[in-house]
């Protein structure tokens, strides 16, 4: 409180709000959606008249996107998105019903659907069911659906890779999150096996769920919540085994890292900082001389790299860039930072599709006129986005890094 | 991580330091807390626009030989070069301009003043004298709803040039929609819709039906386009000659100058950490060694060299309060009066003595603390002490002349 004094500032952050208007210059949605009241008026401007009353709450501000652009631009530390979404919380009345409670059950659903993947898959890409699915719940019939995996990660982990983990003396645990675990388990496999090349074994966690970003996105904010302590309390046992969680996904890491505290309101500074995604994780080791890796002479690629919103709002788009520039067979370039649109499960709502496609418009053109190898971000959803737009393919950094990696001549450069 | 430099500020100087040093083949870092004032940029740069007694001034390069010591151009060894290499370095970049350090030409600012600016966007409207305009008469036309353009301003001041204005609106089905949210008719918003060839079609129609029926010599616009081909696509098709009138902040011309310089950094394989802020450093003996990010929590990034970037108050580099006036990042010694009295004068429109203050420097720009020299790190542009860039315009000459002038003096250790 002296400081606050001395400084003048206010305990309400919006009053650091300059009202220069630079959020409105690189929010997605401003421009294209103007039933959105914009950045700068739906966060610092309206919380001050949320404040005297809860009347001046517009539901408007769902159509926000969360993607914190807004608080990347801002000079003075205004948390604009999360003002947004805290006001969400707190004054809406606006119900999830049952489209936006599926889309938010990433785990749920993904559970019954590798039951099925095969069934699943073929039904989510028929016509006939995107038809029915856009007239009865709103999911937007032209959204591709990442297809199920048949075999889970956490499953073909524990069958071929849990075993051999204990014969190395470093240790990390791996959040592989929805994505990974139900449809794509194929990045969780890169991941063991560039920690296995540098001498870290992988471990899961006691206990996984969903990270929460759908559940907070759709409103369910208790279940986000209860997941979120579930999560924070493996992350701690992890912790107190000496191991750090490693994410492969930049949204999951910001999630569990920034919105369970910022936005939840749970407690974990404890184990905010052994919570890191891999590609940093790999890049300090490098950086700190603790590792090597060694690359294929054959692997040639020319990789655009998409900057992630939430990779963005991390600040950490430098460590996967730095380290795909070490793969001498990789000719990167870096897209220009903007949202591509999907934000998660909006851009699978009816009512959101084609501003989800507008938003998104620049960096399609950009990647369809460079005609890169392949796209890399490390998020899930962009990926999901930009393949379905492009027809481009999308690869998380650290598939890239497994792909081009000299696995027996990396072991040996770490064999000590 | 590891670099030759690291840049401190994403802003103007911050990014003309940058490119100058990728030029010369090192590898840069630019750490850049939000986004920077160049989106207030008003689609000018000056070098200077008035001396001392406030009076405009026509032949700046003559006028920068008279000013004091304490002023951050006499710190830069050729200005005439320098200004030369700023105007090379921004065209290169893909931006269009005219103006010469020779001779200023006047600009029209949001506000419908005239004043000398160095370069201007070759779109924008200029003319050589501070007291008359090369038009007789005139269409301002304002895109119906937009915030940035105070078209009363603007005519009353193009009339008191002596020129004749009709002030008109017009629309379009696009902007209709957008003005559902009447506080985000912004111009740089107005400019997103703005962006396809088939609009611009449609908006060269929308003015060619203002203006029908009645002679005039030019048509004046906010500065709602940002891409060239667009422009030249709506040249072509308005009948009568078009020039922009820069809107009040942000501009589509500031936004457009950002965008292509940080695009070129990035490019050429710089690492721009946007939206992140250094929070420490380690000196030894006289050396800045690495600093630390917010965002980067534990990561040290070194170089040999360090350029600090980081803009006045407004931009954060400097800051005060009842106690003190200070230099934000590392504490550094500063130029400033400390007692809260005499830092302001009562009238708002004099000449403020805070706006003079800023990092203490020498002759190289090489700062110190507590009175040690730091003799890696550099300041330049508007944190540096020693200017009034309101009252003289001279800011963004400042901003280029003094980053250009540090680059040097690295290359050369």
């Amino acid at each position: 409180m002296a400081d606050l004094q001395i400084n003048s500032e206010s305990v309400f952050n919006f009053e650091q709000c300059l009202k220069c208007s630079v959020c409105t210059v690189y929010c997605p949605v401003s421009a294209v959606n103007p039933a959105y009241p914009g950045p700068k008026q739906a966060g610092p401007d309206g919380e001050r008249y949320r404040l005297k009353s809860p009347v001046f709450f517009d539901e408007n501000l769902k159509k926000c996107l969360n993607c914190k652009r807004c608080e990347v631009s801002c000079p003075q530390n205004v948390k604009v998105g999360d003002i947004i979404q805290k006001a969400r919380m707190k004054y809406s009345t606006h119900k999830p019903g049952l489209r936006d409670r599926m889309l938010a059950s990433t785990d749920f659903v993904g559970t019954m659907a590798n039951r099925f993947a095969p069934i699943v898959n073929i039904m989510l890409a028929m016509k006939l069911t995107k038809t029915v699915m856009h007239g009865t719940i709103g999911v937007d019939k032209h959204r591709q659906f990442p297809a199920y995996s048949a075999q889970r990660f956490e499953t073909w982990f524990k069958r071929h890779a849990q075993a051999e983990q204990s014969q190395y003396s470093k240790q990390v645990s791996y959040f592989h999150g929805c994505y990974v675990n139900y449809n794509f388990p194929k990045l969780g496999q890169d991941l063991v096996k560039i920690m296995n090349a540098v001498g870290y074994g992988v471990q899961l966690l006691d206990k996984e769920k969903c990270c929460g970003v759908a559940k907070i996105a759709n409103g369910l904010y208790d279940q986000a919540k209860k997941h979120g302590k579930i999560n924070i309390d493996s992350i701690r046992k992890a912790k107190e085994a000496g191991r750090v969680t490693l994410t492969t996904s930049s949204t999951c890491c910001f999630t569990i890292r920034d919105e369970y505290e910022h936005i939840l309101e749970l407690p974990q500074e404890d184990v905010r900082e052994s919570v890191n995604l891999a590609t940093r994780f790999l890049f300090q080791l490098l950086d700190e001389g603790k590792i090597k890796l060694a690359f294929r002479s054959d692997y040639k690629k020319h990789v655009a790299y998409h900057s992630a919103c939430h990779m963005e709002r991390m600040g950490w788009v430098v460590y996967s860039t730095e380290l795909l520039k070490l793969i001498p067979g990789v000719q990167l370039t870096m897209l220009d930072s903007q949202c591509c649109g999907i934000s998660g499960t909006y851009g699978f709502k009816r009512e959101n599709y084609e501003v989800s496609q507008t938003i998104g418009a620049p960096l399609f053109a950009q990647i369809k006129a460079l005609a890169p190898d392949c796209v890399s971000t490390d998020c899930e959803t962009c990926k999901w986005q930009i393949e379905m737009s492009t027809g481009v393919p999308v690869e998380n950094p650290i598939s890239i890094i497994a792909d081009a990696l000299d696995v027996e001549l990396t072991k040996q450069l770490n064999a000590n | 991580m590891k670099f030759n430099t690291i840049i401190i500020g994403g802003g103007l100087s911050g990014l003309t330091a940058g490119l100058a040093l990728q030029k010369a083949g090192q590898r840069v870092a630019i750490v850049s807390k939000g986004q920077s004032t160049l989106h207030f940029n008003p689609a000018s740069f000056d070098l200077l626009g008035y001396d001392a007694t406030g009076a405009a001034v026509e032949h700046p390069l003559q006028a920068i030989a008279a000013l004091p010591a304490t002023h951050p151009y006499s710190k830069c060894t050729n200005v005439e070069a320098l200004a030369q290499e700023a105007q090379a370095l921004l065209e290169e970049s893909g931006i269009s301009l005219i103006g010469t350090a020779a001779a200023n030409h006047y600009r029209i600012t949001p506000m419908g003043v005239l004043k000398p600016a160095w370069l201007t966007l070759a779109d924008y409207a200029t003319t050589e004298q501070g007291t008359a305009l090369p038009w007789k008469k005139v269409a301002l036309i304002n895109a119906i709803g937009c915030l940035d353009f105070p078209t009363k301003f603007i005519a009353a001041g193009l009339r008191k040039a002596g020129t004749e204005v009709d002030v008109k609106a017009f629309t379009l089905p696009e902007l209709e929609k957008q003005r559902q949210s009447p506080s985000e008719m912004r111009a740089t918003n107005i400019a997103k819709v703005l962006s396809t060839a088939n609009v611009v079609a449609r908006m060269a129609q929308a003015i060619n039906a203002q203006i029908a029926g009645t002679t005039y010599d030019a048509v004046l616009l906010p500065g709602v386009l940002q891409n060239p081909d667009l422009v030249a696509q709506l040249k072509s098709q308005v009948s009568t000659p078009v020039h922009f009138i820069a809107t009040l902040p942000p501009s589509a011309a500031g936004v457009h100058v950002q965008t292509l310089l940080r695009q070129r950094f990035i490019a050429a394989g710089g690492v721009h950490l946007t939206g992140d802020k250094v929070v420490g450093g380690t000196i030894e003996s006289g050396i800045l060694k690495s600093v630390t990010t917010e965002n980067l929590i534990d990561t040290r990034l070194e170089a040999n060299h360090f350029i600090l970037a980081t803009g006045s108050f407004m931009s954060g580099g400097m800051d005060s309060n009842y106690e003190s006036v200070f230099e934000t990042v590392f504490g550094l010694d500063v130029d400033a009066l400390q007692v809260p009295s005499e830092r302001v004068k009562f009238n708002v429109f004099e000449a403020q003595p805070y706006m003079e203050f800023g990092v203490s420097t020498n002759e190289k720009l090489q700062v110190k603390k507590d009175g040690q020299e730091i003799s890696n790190c550099y300041a330049v542009g508007s944190v540096l002490s020693g200017a009034n860039r309101v009252k003289q315009s001279c800011g963004t000459g400042i901003s280029m002349l003094t980053a250009l002038q540090v680059v040097k003096h690295i290359l050369n250790k």
